[in-house]
């Protein structure tokens, strides 16, 4: 169903698209606490590279990148960083995802604990609603065909 | 000078009107997807004159590209669309 675009168009400006989109969330991930964005307005932003990836140059070149398998192992490691990190500060003596006990492990004062806990869970929930988002799309995308293909490769 | 900003929004928000009516009744599929893409940009440019107005720009112009980037794969997948079923 999602066969290679044969589209010269779509397929340059895309290719220039991507890299700056997979950047611009990144920006977006790691400013989330002065600008607007976040860890989920950043994952959406990384899952749509993977979309335009798919939309421009077909399922088997995104695959080689990032599998459902991967997108899968993916999600389920970006909830473990946002509950591990929560359940390390109830460990350190402080309430769940209290950020400023983490300053018993790193060498810096809370206020900086802070500021570097919001951002690893960030970067949590940014992983996992990038796979979710990029499963989702798939699932829908490729009605049938993707079980077909699960069972081929088996 | 924020007066001038205003009323090019406002001209902004009625030229929308006119690109509504080529998505909503324009004859055949690749009129309303050109009318809806051109939506997208002038809505684009209604959030920067925003920015300007309240003085904030630099929140508006991430929302703006982040914007920008999502208007351009609807349009590609709305594209995609028409060319898999051959609804033109």
């Amino acid at each position: 169903m999602i066969r290679d675009s044969q589209d010269v168009i779509v397929k340059t400006l895309s290719r220039l698209l991507v890299p700056f989109m997979v950047i611009y969330a990144l920006y977006v991930i790691m400013h989330g606490h002065h600008s607007p964005g976040g860890g989920f307005q950043g994952g959406v932003i990384l899952a749509a590279g993977f979309v335009l990836l798919v939309v421009s140059h077909g399922l088997e070149q995104t695959r080689k990148r990032l599998s459902e398998k991967a997108a899968g192992v993916l999600s389920s490691i970006g909830v473990f960083i946002y509950a591990g990190i929560g359940a390390l500060c109830l460990i350190l003596g402080g309430n769940y995802l209290d950020y400023g006990k983490l300053s018993k492990l790193l060498p810096v004062v809370p206020a900086e604990a802070r500021s570097l806990g919001i951002l690893g869970v960030e970067i949590g929930v940014a992983l996992a609603v990038m796979a979710v988002m990029f499963t989702i799309f798939l699932v829908i995308f490729t009605v049938g065909e993707f079980q077909e293909d699960d069972r081929s490769e088996k | 000078m924020n007066d001038f900003f205003l009323i090019l929004s406002v001209g902004m928000c009625v030229l929308v009107l006119f690109c509504l009516y080529r998505g909503t009744f324009g004859p055949g599929v690749l009129n309303r997807a050109a009318g809806i893409s051109a939506i997208g940009t002038k809505t684009l440019i209604i959030l920067l004159l925003m920015g300007v107005i309240y003085d904030r720009i630099d929140m508006f112009i991430d929302i703006s590209i982040a914007y920008a980037l999502l208007n351009f794969i609807g349009t590609v997948v709305l594209a995609k669309y028409i060319e898999t079923t051959g609804e033109a």
